[in-house]
């Protein structure tokens, strides 16, 4: 009872945004100026931490919503417009994450059955610890450490970790985006956080 | 349990993905297990590292950029048609228009039904233009003729191949070439020759011809005299962002100058060329022109964006100055 009203509220909640998207369909570039300045906050945001870079972030903004307003017509109301346009979004990322990627040579990197990418050594175990990490260091010193693992992920690993450590959004969500299944989106990063660990054992 | 699963849901418990009963599970195998709690400390402490990255918002300058930008490239997108969208509407309802066939046939006779109708209205039509036509010609005579050749439909003209105004007069002499090469002369303020200045302006090969034009349609703007804004002021507008020859974008950019501030489809232009432009005598031209808005806060934001980040250091001092003219909004 309790979950038929909450969905049901969710749905009045939104019923404004289905009407913009409605409206945006039907080729009123108002509505669909009022649904990018709902989303362009998150977009940047996203873009930005991603990609570090405000130029690349910019990029990713016009570039998403480009692509949103040419197929807005090809949405059916099967997910959340937030999951939809956030598709977009992380696709674009990763295609500028793999862009960037340079050659790792000293990396042993496999694609499993789902698709993602698998880099064997570095999911060999580490015994190093930190318990207590980052006392005496300079926040930005450690900040530029932390971005440069982030960086040794595969791209689809650091998007997972973003998405679910820096975004703060449900593994479900994650593999609706990533088109993908939890199940994938929760190994992904388990993965990721155990390379993360290996590449930052050395700040115990 | 075993250690490598256990090791999979503490990542999972702590970001908060683990359901209950197998919290329940993994806290009964943690009270065990002294390396599984080694575990556990350790991504608690990535979490916590990985906190020295934080999120930023993104900022004012940054999210006013990104728009200017879509904005822009919107605004050049042709407008999608209406059978466009219907095409895709049919599309998205394809699933629900195969469970209800009988719709579909109701839809496939309405369509013949208002085919034929639209088929019997344009002829009709055709008929009655076709005789009001024939009546016209037989009461009013042709006009007289200012030039060699009659005016020309833009699809006809082939190529500009030269503009040249005779000194001291409104009277200007374009060349074209259809499928023989054409001559038309007549005053600048003809209709006939605007055209040809404005196709001049954007599909000619030669860069001195759209020299000529765009020189020619800057001075009607500047001198006031019917530089409409979808017209002659389009015209600019394309040349400025478009052309490859600066000089050309040059003239534009003058002819545009004196509606920067009542139209704000010149401006966007104008603060477009002036991030864009890679022509450092345009910029400049550009902040000069931009000088009466410069309170804007569109042109503001962009001034800003140029004092920080041109490569040009003159380009950077002068639009330092511009803004230090203007009082800060609060």
């Amino acid at each position: 009872m309790n979950g038929q009203k909450s969905a049901q509220e969710r749905m009045q909640a939104r019923a404004p945004e289905m009407e913009l998207i409605r409206e945006a369909q039907s080729g009123s570039r108002a509505a669909f100026d009022a649904l990018v300045r709902q989303y362009e906050h998150q977009v940047l945001r996203l873009a930005l931490h991603l990609t570090g870079s405000e130029h690349d972030a910019e990029d990713i903004y016009q570039e998403a919503f480009l692509k949103a307003y040419r197929y807005i017509g090809n949405f059916r109301f099967e997910c959340s417009f937030y999951t939809w346009i956030y598709r977009i979004v992380t696709n674009l990322c990763l295609d500028q994450l793999r862009r960037r990627k340079t050659r790792r040579e000293d990396h042993a990197v496999i694609v499993d059955r789902s698709g993602d990418e698998i880099d064997l050594l570095a999911s060999v175990s580490d015994d190093r610890s930190f318990s207590n990490p980052a006392k005496e260091l300079d926040r930005k010193l450690l900040g530029e450490k932390i971005q440069t693992a982030l960086d040794k992920l595969t791209p689809r690993e650091r998007m997972v970790f973003e998405l679910k450590h820096y975004q703060g959004l449900r593994l479900r969500t994650i593999g609706e985006m990533l088109n993908t299944t939890e199940e994938t989106a929760k190994n992904t990063l388990f993965r990721a956080t155990k390379k993360l660990r290996a590449q930052l054992a050395e700040l115990r | 349990m075993n250690c490598e699963l256990a090791h999979e849901r503490i990542v999972a418990a702590a970001y908060g993905e683990l359901p209950d009963e197998q919290m329940h599970e993994l806290e009964r195998h943690m009270a065990g297990c002294p390396d599984c709690n080694t575990e556990r400390e350790q991504l608690l402490a990535l979490k916590v590292l990985a906190g020295a990255l934080p999120v930023e918002e993104p900022g004012a300058n940054l999210v006013a950029r990104a728009r200017l930008r879509l904005d822009e490239a919107l605004d050049a997108l042709p407008p999608r048609r209406w059978y466009e969208r219907l095409g895709q509407r049919i599309t998205n309802n394809f699933a629900s228009l195969q469970a209800a066939p009988v719709a579909a046939c109701l839809l496939l006779v309405a369509g013949a039904g208002a085919g034929s109708l639209g088929g019997y209205e344009i002829a009709q039509n055709r008929t009655a233009h076709a005789a009001a036509a024939a009546q016209t010609s037989r009461v009013q005579p042709q006009p007289a003729q200012v030039t060699e050749t009659g005016t020309p439909a833009p699809a006809e003209i082939a190529n500009i191949s030269s503009i040249v105004r005779q000194p001291n007069s409104q009277m200007v002499e374009v060349r074209y070439n259809q499928v023989v090469p054409q001559r038309l002369q007549g005053s600048l303020d003809d209709p006939a020759i605007r055209q040809l200045l404005m196709v001049a302006s954007q599909n000619s090969a030669s860069a001195g011809v759209r020299d000529d034009s765009v020189g020619l349609l800057a001075a009607e703007c500047r001198a006031g005299r019917g530089c409409q804004a979808a017209g002659i002021r389009d015209a600019l507008m394309v040349a400025l962002r478009y052309d490859k020859n600066a000089g050309v974008r040059e003239k534009a950019l003058e002819g545009l100058e004196p509606y920067v501030a009542e139209d704000v489809r010149v401006r966007n232009a104008v603060l477009e060329a002036l991030l864009n432009d890679g022509d450092p005598r345009i910029r400049t031209a550009a902040i000069n022109i931009l000088e009466p808005v410069e309170a804007d806060t569109s042109v503001r934001q962009v001034l800003h964006t140029v004092a920080n980040s041109d490569q040009n250091p003159h380009i950077r001092t002068v639009s330092r100055e511009v803004l230090s003219r203007v009082p800060e909004i609060q």
